[in-house]
Order: structure tokens, then C-alpha cells, then sequence
């Protein structure tokens, strides 16, 4: 279950960054066909790092000597992390919910006072999320998982805006031909 | 004999502490950023195109002129923007810069999406052509003219074109821009999605392309002393009822919640720039009024949206109203509950 909703956490993370990655990148006005593809495109990548991470998980798992124990201290390293990225993700949500309201102050006041800090610090709650999760872990394999899953996660962003770079100057040199 | 003291004791002396300062890092950093933000100078993409004010053609424009502006200013941070740019032969390649713009222009763009910025004038614009349609002071009302001054890629006129009735009743949406390659790109755009409205590279106060109604957004900073109130006296047009004009809101935080939201979410360093330089160069309300109150006289003039609600909380946006006076009660009526947010016309 703990792993569930990690697993859940990081395909929702994943849509937001393919989000951010195709964002600013179309004039159009009408996107919402083009965000949805991103944001397909930020949930599958994100799939991408989390069966990787499942396939390294296994084979830690099938190369321990240890594989009770290791399993409990993945459950358990796991679950500290959902004390970090739970609420996060609930600061991103609940203000993305106001956007409903038919308010333009209020839904501009959501990017700015909110969403743009919080993407600022995303890497930072990535960071001490993962940090708190494996701190106290006690195998140094439930550790190394972390930090992998730490870096896959925190590259999927910047590879994501890689994509949207490429395809922007695709777009543009289609226009100007 | 102070200063030797405190050296065998092992303390820094002033000048040694003055030293660590300025070579701490983030002090290295606010005197970069800090420089960015000095109002009196101007924005690069000013400077980087250039047109002939008459025949308005494209002007060529020698990248160390446009690099010395920022040197003798101590902006580092422009002049390392500067030196990224594509040149030949010492001018700036006007390819690469055009390519640049719409770039540039495509992330602003986000920018007034986030700020829900087609809604923003809508609902003033509504309200405009309410109060003509009511009071019927444009003969033919089925070809009333709005034009967006400086539109660049046209996102306000095109958000219009697209998600109001404006078109279909009959309005003629015009963007207008000095700069033919973003009125290319604009025109494009449109196309794409088929949108009833159009694109011209020229001036818009000429008797060929005035306006009933005249927009702009982010565009009012970039005039600067007697240009503004020249800018006001070109609105003493017979046809001319209302102008629009949205732009930051000077207050304490525009400067750095203009800089932090740039990092996070522009891409180009030009846009980050400029897009910083731009929030902290904006006129105050009182310039704005007084300059369009003196220089456009047949208007009443005011500021609409200062703050959020009733809040202290400053709008990052406000908008200076003009209207014609016989105008002044039917707008306020179609304002509705929202004209608390008017200041006075005069």
C-alpha cells in the first residue's frame, strides 16, 4: 500500500513536469489537447522511472541475503517518505482545486503566492523527502534504492524539458519554411 | 595601529572584512541582480531591434553599442545576456533574433495565461462596448474597431477572437505591433486555429488603422518621459472612445516577486531580463493618470483594480481607464458590482 501511493505520488509528479517541461512553449490559445499530451507524455516517462525502480528493487531484493528484513526496511523507509510528499502534494492539489472558483484573482493568486513557490521547491522536498526516508533505515541497500530514486526523479524534468525543447524548434522551423 | 591589533588577535580589519564581503557569493549575486534592476535604464529587447520610425524598416544594430548601454550602467548580467547573441560581423544576426522574439514571446505568453490576463480585459472591454452600444455613439456599431497596441504574438487580441462573442457580433480585433516578425508569427497563430481576427505591422493611430477602443498590455512602461504624454496626445482621435491600458503595479513586491516568478518559470535569459527590468520600470498610477489626464484631455481618465477585493493586497496588474464623458454613466452601470474597483474618472 505504501508503495502504492509512492508510486501513485510519482506518476502525479511525473504529469505536472511534463506540464511544466511544454508549458510557455505553444502560443496557441486552444491547448488543452497539447497540455494533455504532456502531461501523458510527464505520467509515462514517469513509468519509465518507476519500473526501473521496481527492477532494481527486485534484483536487490533476489541478491540479499537479507530479504525479510530488507523488504521490511523498504516498507518502512517508504513510509517516512509519504510524511514529506503527502502534504507536499496536498499544498499543490488543494490550490489547484481553487482554480474551479470563477475568481481571476483568485485563481492567478494560486500561480503566484502558491504553484510557483512550491515548484521552486520541489527539488528541496525531493530531497529531504528521500533523506528522511532512508536516514533511519537500517540496510544500506534500502539507502542506495533511495538516492537512485531520488536522482531518476529528479532528472525526469530536466530530460522531459529536453523533449519540449526539441519539439519547440521543430514547431519553429516548420512555421518558418 | 588599530588595524594591527586586530590583526594579531587575529579579527578581521575593516577592509578585510570588506574584502570577504564582496567576495561572499550571494553578495556577488545581489549586486548582479541588483544591477538588473535599475530602473533608469532601459530593457534589452528595446534595444536589439531597431526600426526606422518613418518607413518603419528594419534597421541593422551593432551588438557592442547595445553592449556598452549595460556597461556603463553595471549591468553584468544584461551584458552576459548580450554576448549570448548571434552576430555577423559585429551586427546582431536579425534571423537569430527574430527566432529569439517569438521564443521570448511564446514564454510571456504563458506568463499572461497564468495571470488569466484575456479575462482581465474582457471584463473592462465588456463594459466599454456595453456603454457604446447603449449610448450609440459610433454610427455603425457592426464595425466598431478594437486594436491592441504593441500586441507582439497577439495572445490578447487572438484570446478575444476566440473565447467571446466579439467577433461574431461584428467587431473588427486588430493587433498591432512595429515589429513585422511578431506580426507574422501573430498572423500565423490565428491561422492555425482559424480565428476571426488580424494582424498589422504598422502605426496605429494612423488614420488607416485607428481604433474605437485601444488596448495594450505591458506596453505603457516602455515610454519614457515626454514619450508618454506623446504617446496620450495621439488619442485626440474623432472615432477614439475608450483606451485600455493594463500594466504591472508598482508596489514592494513587483520587483522581487517578478524576479522570483521569472526564475521559476522562464526559460530564456532574455525574458528573465526583461521580464524583471519591466515590473520594476513601471509608471506609477499617479504618472499614468496625470500624463493621460493632461495629454488626452477629451478623456476621462482613472485607474481601475489597484488592489485585490478590499485588501490592502496590490493587483499585479492595473489598468488605466479613458473614456469619452458621455460614456462615463452607461460604463459604470455595466461594470456592475465590479465598478467599486474604479477609481475616479476626471
Amino acid at each position: 500500500m505504501t508503495l502504492l501511493a509512492l508510486y501513485f505520488l510519482a506518476t502525479l509528479d511525473g504529469a505536472f513536469c511534463g506540464f511544466r517541461a511544454f508549458a510557455g512553449r505553444s502560443a496557441l490559445i486552444h491547448k488543452r489537447k497539447y497540455y494533455r499530451r504532456a502531461m501523458l507524455r510527464g505520467a509515462i516517462s514517469a513509468q519509465v522511472v518507476s519500473f526501473l525502480s521496481l527492477g532494481v528493487l527486485l534484483v536487490a531484493v533476489a541478491l540479499s541475503s537479507q530479504r525479510s528484513e530488507l523488504r521490511g526496511d523498504l516498507e518502512a523507509a517508504a513510509g517516512r517518505m509519504l510524511w514529506i510528499f503527502l502534504p507536499y502534494a496536498a499544498a499543490v492539489l488543494f490550490p489547484l482545486s481553487l482554480r474551479a472558483l470563477p475568481s481571476t484573482d483568485i485563481r492567478a493568486a494560486t500561480s503566484v503566492m502558491v504553484l510557483g513557490p512550491l515548484t521552486g521547491l520541489r527539488p528541496f522536498v525531493m530531497i529531504a523527502g528521500v533523506f528522511y526516508g532512508v536516514w533511519s533505515s537500517q540496510l544500506l541497500e534500502t539507502k542506495l534504492l533511495g538516492i537512485f530514486i531520488l536522482g531518476a526523479m529528479l532528472s525526469l524534468e530536466t530530460w522531459l524539458n529536453r523533449v519540449a525543447a526539441q519539439q519547440q524548434q521543430r514547431d519553429l522551423a516548420s512555421a518558418s519554411c | 595601529m588599530g588595524r594591527d591589533r586586530r590583526a594579531v588577535l587575529g579579527y578581521p580589519s575593516s577592509a578585510d572584512a570588506g574584502r570577504r564581503l564582496s567576495a561572499s557569493p550571494w553578495l556577488r549575486y545581489a549586486r548582479f541582480v541588483l544591477a538588473a534592476w535599475n530602473p533608469s535604464q532601459p530593457e534589452i529587447s528595446d534595444l536589439i531591434i531597431q526600426h526606422d520610425p518613418a518607413t518603419l524598416e528594419r534597421l541593422p544594430v551593432r551588438k557592442n553599442d547595445v553592449r556598452s548601454i549595460f556597461a556603463n550602467l553595471g549591468n553584468r548580467k544584461a551584458i552576459r545576456v548580450i554576448d549570448a547573441l548571434p552576430e555577423r560581423d559585429g551586427f546582431l544576426d536579425p534571423a537569430e533574433i527574430d527566432r529569439l522574439f517569438v521564443v521570448v514571446h511564446s514564454e510571456m505568453q504563458r506568463l499572461a495565461e497564468e495571470f488569466y490576463h484575456g479575462g482581465r480585459v474582457w471584463e473592462l472591454l465588456q463594459a466599454v462596448i456595453a456603454a457604446i452600444r447603449a449610448t450609440g455613439v459610433v454610427a455603425n456599431f457592426d464595425r466598431l474597431r478594437v486594436v491592441d497596441i504593441g500586441c507582439g504574438i497577439g495572445y490578447t487580441v487572438r484570446w478575444l477572437a476566440a473565447r467571446t462573442p466579439l467577433a461574431a457580433q461584428g467587431v473588427d480585433l486588430v493587433g498591432m505591433d512595429l515589429n513585422s516578425v511578431l506580426i507574422r508569427e501573430a498572423t500565423r497563430l490565428a491561422r492555425a486555429e482559424n480565428l476571426p481576427c488580424r494582424f498589422v505591422h504598422g502605426d496605429a493611430f494612423s488614420p488607416a488603422n485607428s481604433g474605437h477602443i485601444y488596448l495594450s498590455t505591458g506596453v505603457l512602461h516602455h515610454f519614457r518621459g515626454n514619450d508618454l504624454a506623446n504617446f496620450f496626445c495621439r488619442h485626440e482621435l474623432h472615432e477614439t472612445q475608450a483606451f485600455l491600458y493594463y500594466d504591472f503595479q508598482p508596489s514592494f513586491l513587483a520587483g522581487p516577486g517578478s524576479w522570483f516568478f521569472h526564475v521559476i518559470r522562464m526559460r530564456t535569459a532574455l525574458a528573465r531580463h526583461d521580464g524583471v527590468l519591466s515590473a520594476v520600470r513601471v509608471h506609477s498610477a499617479k504618472t499614468l493618470v496625470d500624463a493621460a489626464r493632461a495629454a488626452s484631455p477629451g478623456f476621462a481618465s482613472g485607474i481601475y483594480g489597484r488592489k485585490i477585493w478590499r485588501t490592502p493586497l496590490p493587483r499585479v496588474f492595473h489598468t488605466l481607464v479613458g473614456i469619452r464623458r458621455p460614456l462615463i454613466p452607461e460604463f459604470r452601470r455595466a461594470l456592475g458590482h465590479r465598478v467599486g474597483r474604479l477609481d475616479e474618472l476626471a
